[in-house]
């Protein structure tokens, strides 16, 4: 059964972008005609969703010692699909999106050395003889990132692990959306009661409406949000190569570097629907850890503190529902883990749709 | 194993769980529900509780069908725990709080001071006080001098696993106050330390990270269950006391010499 030859999706943040441009791309590239039509609440100029916020990176190992074995399958698909889809998309656009596959960093103050301990313990339980996860010395960490503090004597390299720009992806995203035919329509909030609808259109022209609002839809799924909040950080003094992550007894933080000598610090982890900004306890967390990685950090500039939420089901796992009886669908779910499990999820439901 | 009563409720489960730090809060769930336990603690500190902005965790935790024991967690002074438990008991309809006032960032010790007199207001406010506290017993005797009948010490500081620290201290405590509830609280890493405290005689057991923590947290909280379950039959069976001479089980009279090698 072909894929259906018109698609109205709601949620312009990274799920509903990147099956936007991926049914538009794989109809053009199968010479079919499709209508792919993205439906956005808010502005695009002013995006609110939490791929904006996110920090992007595809860390199949750092993830699976903070959930399932099932996560890291999951991602270690997407880490295969990124680069072939960005390569595709680069193609098409004036900016080429970054993607970083030089792996991510994970390390821990040397007073809190069990908690890298920890790490590499769990890691363990949950890859076993898949554990590609190599332990560093101090020097051999240098080597690779000189401008990491003395202090850490020892640290893992997870490789493979990536990051990418996900504020040009989504620009890239929508700009090749609309060059491939398909529509954005900003300010228009699709709800799904359980036909879709949406204020001065008529989604029954649709034969497929896909739900990926994330957590817009927590009136009619059981989703909740779990705040996050980051930091964004500019100095020409410090450069990264990889992702660094920091184990500490009570927080778990990551630095990615971003292009313009700026860096992503993130994220807090809160069970609260609470999308107010960040709070001067999680300022001072997420300042400590900069601080702890390199003590010039002091003098970054902080440039952007954002909180957000993450769509997420009460066992943190993504999921896919289908009626076609009734023309919806839904992808949400996506928990801290947006940019990791996305491209797995997308193909998994595209081919869902050619073979139903 | 004998139920026990706080603040005139039996309960049939010594295991008190916390419900921060797992993975999912279907974990915390499956835990939960692994652990049989019948009270189970809550921070709200962090979730912004002026908006009720943690109704889904809190639903989550609600739905365990446990007695909800809210908890001030992440107050550094008396004030700052008193609102928080008076939003606690306005957001989950019970009176009962878990009192924490910390007194160091780094070893988030119980502040003695900030404790007695947070306790004292409560408890004029018509709160049920548990409070965390450490295991001296002059700050004890204070605290149920203001009128808690319930006492949480630590076995250890908060999330460090080390165990029963300061055995001389809590059996201070525990022939002292002998007709206290008295629940070890905080830095427990394995099930044997938390029968070991059963053994010596505490009332229960109180823990979160050794659980949300484990690499399959329902397992653990079963294996926790089991060891607090045996200290306490341990200790209402009657433990021998431990003696120098050895004594064989098996009276050797009769038993032909030549079998002795």
């Amino acid at each position: 059964m072909p894929i259906p030859s018109s698609i109205a999706i709601a949620g312009a943040g990274l799920v509903g972008s990147l099956l936007a441009w991926r049914l538009l791309e794989d109809a053009q590239q199968s010479g079919l005609k499709r209508r792919v039509e993205l439906f956005e609440k808010s502005s695009l100029k002013y995006p609110r969703a939490a791929a904006h916020t996110a920090a992007a990176m595809i860390s199949p190992l750092s993830e699976v010692v903070v959930s399932e074995r099932a996560i890291y399958d999951m991602g270690i698909c997407s880490l295969g699909l990124w680069p072939q889809w960005l390569s595709t998309l680069n193609k098409h656009s004036a900016t080429p999106v970054a993607y970083n596959n030089q792996g991510s960093l994970v390390v821990a103050h040397p007073s809190d050395e069990s908690e890298l301990e920890q790490f590499a313990q769990d890691l363990h339980f949950h890859l076993q003889h898949e554990n590609t996860a190599t332990w560093l010395t101090g020097h051999e960490l240098r080597q690779r990132e000189p401008d990491l503090s003395q202090q850490f004597n020892r640290g893992l390299l997870l490789p493979d692990e990536a990051f990418l720009d996900n504020r040009q992806l989504m620009i890239n995203l929508h700009q090749r959306i609309v060059a491939l035919g398909g529509k954005i329509h900003e300010n228009a909030e699709m709800q799904f009661q359980p036909q879709a609808v949406c204020d001065g259109f008529d989604l029954s022209r649709f034969a497929l409406c896909v739900d990926a609002r994330g957590v817009g839809a927590a009136q009619s799924q059981a989703v909740r949000g779990v705040r996050g909040e980051v930091l964004w950080v500019q100095t020409p003094e410090i450069k990264l190569q990889h992702a660094v992550r920091l184990m500490h007894p009570r927080y778990k933080l990551y630095i990615v570097p971003k292009p313009n000598n700026s860096f992503i610090v993130g994220a807090t982890e809160i069970e609260s629907q609470d999308s107010s900004p960040v709070s001067v306890q999680s300022m001072m967390e997420l300042c400590s850890a900069l601080y702890t990685l390199n003590p010039a950090f002091a003098e970054a500039r902080i440039i952007e503190l954002d909180a957000n939420l993450r769509p997420s089901y009460l066992n943190n796992m993504p999921a896919i529902h289908h009626q076609p009886q009734q023309g919806t669908a839904s992808i949400n779910g996506l928990y801290r883990h947006g940019y990791l499990l996305a491209p797995h999820l997308i193909a998994q439901f595209i081919d869902s749709l050619k073979s139903a | 194993m004998s139920a026990f009563t706080l603040y005139g409720q039996t309960f049939n489960s010594r295991f008190l769980l916390g419900t921060a730090l797992y993975s999912s809060p279907q974990a915390m769930v499956d835990s939960v529900k692994a652990a049989q336990c019948n009270i189970v603690t809550l921070g709200l500190r962090r979730q912004n509780p002026q908006e009720k902005d943690g109704q889904a965790i809190w639903s989550a935790i609600r739905d365990t069908g446990c007695t909800l024991l809210p908890n001030t967690a992440g107050c550094k002074s008396a004030k700052e725990a008193v609102n928080l438990a008076e939003m606690s008991r306005e957001i989950f309809n019970t009176s009962w709080i878990k009192l924490e006032v910390i007194g160091d960032d780094y070893n988030l010790q119980p502040c003695p001071f900030g404790l007695v007199e947070a306790a004292e207001e409560l408890i004029k406010r018509g709160f049920q006080v548990l409070p965390y506290c450490t295991d001296d017993l002059a700050v004890c005797q204070r605290l149920l001098d203001v009128g808690c009948q319930v006492l949480m010490p630590w076995g250890a500081p908060i999330g460090t696993g080390q165990g029963l620290l300061n055995r001389y201290n809590l059996r201070t405590l525990r022939e002292r106050l002998p007709t206290t509830p008295l629940i070890i609280d905080a830095g427990l890493g394995a099930p044997s330390q938390a029968c070991e405290a059963m053994e010596m005689g505490f009332d229960g057991v109180l823990l979160n990270t050794a659980v949300a923590k484990a690499q399959q947290p329902p397992i653990m909280a079963k294996a926790f269950a089991s060891a607090i379950a045996a200290g306490r039959a341990a200790y209402e069976s009657g433990l021998m006391v431990k003696r120098q001479t050895a004594s064989p089980s098996t009276p050797t009279i009769g038993q032909p010499f030549w079998h002795q090698k």
